[in-house]
């Protein structure tokens, strides 16, 4: 399917304008009259449009059975392939010339990479909303294929689901008030910084005007200043948040959230319950004052924030505290959190920390006072000790963790306090680090990462500051946690899935061993094997609950560090101690050392002795390479037999 | 497995770095001594106080450095300043590489990647293996992440 055919002037106008105000100054320096720069600008429009035409014909995009395709590009053209599976979120945004247009522009987000896969310039918006709704029809329609293994049932279901189309549920709708408390709670300090710069480039010429004003004059100009300064950031901040918030409204349908907001540009989306990586409540004092909190919702598309100012597409910016927590408890049921603290002793080293800066700002207070040689009151930062007690206290108060039935919730910071929801099935890594402070107060940290992008700025889910032992028993719970939610979360999919599929795509040595797993029954040949005797008593597979057995995970003793040995047989090499093989350590065996013996006078002189153990490496490396192709073709009995036999002890484990 | 260290070479590798470090922070005050601005060993001490910190942060690391493949996650424990041990759940790897850079050749190392969805912890090293020896991790760590059918990575 094509664009919007409106498409190709806006894009050619788009493209234009930012080259249309460089033109206008270089014509304004120059005197070359109005009449070539017009005829400039005239021909860059017509390459532009004759660019934007052909991108149009090229750009084609089509709904297949499991794919979207989308092939495109003018002077390097690219095909491209999304499973539905893999769209984690579609994002329809609208500004308001494209809306004047009936323009919309569509996005698709999958987990890889940071930027966005799929993105579709410009459609119109009734094509948009098929478009995001057909995606979503066949996204839930390939994943519930992959749960059951009839796709006919699932045909007339998707069917009746399209028919009717899953029933719509509002989640939140924001009111006139709540829009006017954003408004008037999001102040945004960067601002300022922003506003500085740009205003202090008006002083010199001010100070022009004020050569000679009293010191009380200036005082009371840069205190006025300094207050219109906050007054405009916050007016700046109050109107981008009610633009970006206006009309917010989150619902559920079926197995999806969808969103909608924006006064001049419009946002619309749909968010895969199933692909939501973690919550995030936050409150600040004056919001937790007013009984106020907000939430957002991360999943491995996008980063909240990544598009700026915009901040998570899906985050209800305020809402009443308990209203948000039903919220959250609709998208992930965790209970009622109870967190628990650090221990209490850490708000010591957190008076420490706090301290150190005043004394930090007070020497700094005083080399200023120094080296400016004038009489300043240098030793004023020591007022904040006073307030170093409640800030440690406070901090202490507002760190901790909660471990639920199927989520870790952590909760830290004052100012900006963060609340994060991360199901066990999410986590990702755990993460144990202690820095040599934390190490001296014998505490840890302990970060459960997700593959949600906000954690990049900090974010996580992060117990911070708890005993070694706790920490390290979280540590524990977390990875045990999550190994049984991948598990249910596998028998609820009722699928008991082996990989012949990913065999065909591994390596000829790997597949070598991996033949004989799958389709063997744990322990059907361990008569084979001479050696079984003690690993029948370790590895006796016992029938679990679900009645699948599924094959047992240990792994060898091999040490990595250490070059694999090879044995010369004259024709090939041979890994002795395969990765994949439980063969014990049988470096003094009689037979191999005469066979050994044997072979090695009868080698070629090129080859490098096997029992010189500081042979150049990658040479071997490249002699078991070459010797593994050969392998293949003719092998010995000599060779089938041990391989066999690491075939069968590796599917007796 | 048990708890594996590394290769004793990669010391060798992580003494090299630190040389060239200590090079490359020595040049400033090289170029002061050139310009007649400080005496002849500002440069000689500033070099060997890198040197020595990091001939030392080298030999602690490998003292400290050790992974071990458990029965459902890699385990890795490193890190002389602050201590981190990370725990990478088999069913979360998403690719294993298994990379060599020119200093490694030199030693005759190479070095293990190991790659997950998360933000943080995408990619863990495992450095100071034998060519042979990361070959066969990764092998070895394919086989148990299919194993452990990383269907749901994310």
């Amino acid at each position: 399917m094509k664009l919007a055919p409106q498409s190709v002037p806006y894009r050619a106008l788009q493209k234009v304008s930012g080259f249309v105000v460089v033109a206008f100054f270089v014509v304004n320096s120059n005197d070359w009259g109005i009449l070539p720069a017009a005829g400039a600008g005239g021909a860059i429009l017509l390459v532009a449009l004759a660019y934007e035409i052909a991108y149009y014909q090229r750009f084609e995009y089509e709904l297949t059975d499991d794919t979207f395709d989308i092939s495109s590009g003018v002077i390097s053209r690219r095909e491209r392939e999304i499973p539905y599976r893999r769209i984690q979120n579609v994002d329809v945004s609208q500004g308001v010339i494209q809306r004047a247009l009936g323009l919309a522009a569509v996005d698709l987000e999958t987990a890889g990479g940071s930027s966005t896969e799929g993105s579709i310039r410009f459609v119109k918006p009734d094509e948009a909303t098929r478009l995001r709704r057909e995606l979503q029809r066949r996204k839930s329609a390939a994943s519930s294929d992959i749960s059951e293994t009839t796709g006919d049932i699932d045909e007339t279901e998707t069917a009746e689901r399209d028919e009717f189309g899953p029933a719509e549920e509002e989640l939140f709708t924001i009111s006139p008030g709540e829009l006017a408390l954003v408004g008037a709670l999001s102040f945004d300090g960067r601002l300022i910084g922003l506003l500085m710069f740009l205003s202090s480039g008006s002083v010199p010429v001010l100070s022009g005007f004020i050569p000679d004003a009293s010191a009380i004059a200036l005082t009371a100009t840069a205190i006025v200043a300094v207050g219109a300064l906050f007054l405009v950031s916050w007016i700046i901040g109050a109107g981008v948040a009610f633009s970006n918030y206006y009309g917010f409204r989150l619902s559920q349908a079926g197995d999806e959230l969808r969103y909608e907001r924006g006064l001049f540009r419009r946002y619309s989306g749909s968010i895969p319950t199933e692909k939501i990586q973690t919550l995030m409540i936050t409150d600040n004092p004056a919001k937790r004052a007013l009984g106020y909190a907000s939430l957002s919702i991360e999943t491995a598309g996008y980063a909240p924030g990544q598009s700026g100012e915009q901040g998570s597409q899906a985050a209800v910016p305020i809402a009443t505290t308990d209203r948000v927590y039903r919220l959250a408890h609709e998208v992930e049921s965790f209970g009622t959190p109870t967190f628990s603290r650090p221990p209490k002793r850490i708000r010591w080293r957190y008076v420490i920390q706090y301290t150190i800066v005043v004394s930090l700002l007070v020497g700094i207070a005083f080399a200023v006072n120094w080296f400016v040689a004038a009489d300043l009151p240098w030793f004023g930062p020591i007022v904040l000790l006073l307030a170093v007690p409640p800030a440690a206290h406070l901090k202490w108060k507002h760190r901790g963790y909660w471990l639920g039935d199927d989520h870790l919730l952590t909760r830290n910071g004052f100012w900006s306090r963060t609340v994060t929801v991360v199901p066990y099935y999410r986590i990702q890594t755990v993460i144990d680090s202690r820095t040599v402070f934390q190490r001296r107060w014998n505490v840890a940290t302990i970060v459960a990462d997700t593959a949600g992008s906000s954690s990049l700025t900090g974010t996580s889910a992060a117990a911070v500051d708890f005993e070694v032992e706790e920490a390290v028993e979280l540590r524990e719970t977390l990875q045990n946690r999550l190994q049984s939610a991948v598990a249910s979360h596998r028998s609820r999919r009722g699928g008991f899935e082996w990989f012949e599929d990913d065999v065909d795509e591994t390596t000829e040595t790997a597949e070598k061993t991996e033949r004989a797993e799958p389709t063997e029954q744990p322990g059907a040949v361990e008569s084979e094997s001479g050696e079984t005797a003690e690993d029948d008593a370790e590895t006796t597979p016992d029938v679990p609950d679900d009645g699948v057995i599924r094959p047992n995970f240990s792994v060898n003793e091999r040490d990595y560090s250490e070059p694999a040995e090879l044995i010369d047989t004259g024709k090939n090499a041979v890994d002795r101690f395969p990765s994949d093989a439980d063969v014990a350590h049988r470096r003094d065996e009689p037979e191999v050392q005469a066979e050994r013996g044997d072979e090695q006078s009868e080698r070629e002189p090129e080859a490098a002795p096997e029992s010189d153990s500081e042979q150049d490496d990658s040479e071997r490396e490249d002699e078991a390479a070459s010797d593994d192709s050969d392998r293949e073709d003719e092998e010995t009995p000599d060779d089938s037999d041990r391989e066999d036999e690491a075939a069968s002890d590796d599917s007796d484990r | 497995m048990t708890e594996q260290s590394l290769h004793p070479r990669v010391r060798l590798v992580w003494i090299l770095r630190a040389m060239i470090l200590a090079v490359v922070f020595s040049l400033p005050f090289a170029g002061a001594f050139y310009f007649g601005r400080l005496p002849v060993w500002a440069p000689v001490v500033a070099g060997g106080v890198v040197l020595v910190l990091g001939v030392t942060h080298a030999v602690l690391k490998y003292r400290r450095w050790s992974y071990e493949i458990r029965e459902d996650a890699l385990y890795l424990d490193r890190g002389v300043i602050t201590q981190v041990r990370t725990t990478v759940p088999l069913v979360r790897i998403q690719h294993v590489d298994s990379r060599r850079g020119p200093v490694e050749r030199g030693v005759g190392l190479a070095s293990c990647v190991v790659y997950t969805a998360g933000s943080r912890g995408a990619d863990v090293q495992i450095p100071g293996l034998t060519p042979n020896g990361a070959s066969d991790l990764r092998e070895e760590l394919k086989r148990l992440a299919i194993r452990a059918d990383g269907e749901d990575a994310v």
